[in-house]
């Protein structure tokens, strides 16, 4: 694999939407390719710091509002 | 003296769609970007989704089912109002770490590390709600391409290239911050933001 193939698969990589014969060689490529691996890790954290930012709860005492509606 | 109330009992299909308010708030929030606005969306969607209960088939991704009618409501109640909202202008090919590389900020990720919360969070509500939502299904709540395309009723070829754009636009909002407040210099590339 080239590092232009595995640059294009990598959004899907990241995504897990990779069929297994594909993610394998992605993995492959990435052990043997320390510029691929650190893109690779640079946008699992971008993707894990969008998560992480955008996470909130329910404020508790609209949750039980919706909960008496909905009895 | 009154007798305290007892506590509520939903429907077992009221308790299960419950289950995924967190999804349904964060969305919600994200989306109008208002906390009251959010709570009358999710309110309005479960209300709806209890009225509907019966076109839901049991045992298929309810998560996936509620969201659908909380984002249809969504569409339903601001489409039209912003619509310069809704496309997202062509920003090229941009990408955060082959910028930060060749600017030689190494390791590159060490500026995600500075970048506060709440700018992550202002980078998303600004993308047009179209490539926002790919955003919040894919990467906030873990759905599928497939998930997140059936949520929407489009092809998975769509929720791809909208995400495609959307990380994009936000690796964009997230350098800008990062060259406005000093996290890294745009040494030689200041035309980017200048000018
Ligand atoms: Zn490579």
């Amino acid at each position: 694999m080239k590092c232009s193939d595995c640059e294009s698969k990598l959004d899907r990589y990241v995504d897990r939407e990779l069929n297994n014969t594909e993610a394998l060689q992605v993995q492959l490529h990435l052990e043997g390719c320390p510029d691929c691996m650190d893109h690779y890790d640079f946008e699992s954290k971008v993707k894990r710091l969008v998560k992480h930012s955008c996470e909130c709860d329910t404020p508790p005492a609209f949750r039980e509002k919706l909960r008496q509606l909905l009895s | 003296m009154a007798e305290p109330a007892e506590p509520a009992a939903a429907t077992p299909f009221a308790e299960e769609a419950l289950t995924h308010l967190d999804t349904l708030y964060r969305g919600a929030l994200r989306l109008t970007r208002d906390p009251d606005q959010a709570q009358d969306l999710v309110q309005e969607a479960y209300l709806r989704a209890l009225r509907y209960q019966h076109s839901y088939q049991p045992g298929t991704n309810m998560k996936a089912w509620l969201f659908a009618i909380m984002r249809n409501l969504f569409w339903d109640r601001f489409k039209g109002s912003r619509k310069e909202d809704v496309s997202l202008d062509d920003t090229g090919d941009f990408l955060l770490y082959e910028k930060l590389k060749d600017e030689g900020a190494k390791p590159e990720s060490d500026v995600l590390d500075k970048i506060a919360v709440s700018e992550v969070v202002d980078a998303v509500e600004q993308l047009p709600p179209l490539h926002r939502e790919v955003v919040l299904l894919v990467d906030v709540e873990g759905f599928s391409y497939k998930d997140a395309a059936d949520t929407l009723g489009v092809p998975i070829g769509t929720v791809m290239s909208r995400l495609h754009r959307a990380r994009q636009q936000l690796q964009k909002s997230l350098y800008d911050y990062a060259v406005e407040s000093g996290i890294v210099r745009a040494n030689g590339m200041r035309q980017v933001s200048q000018s």
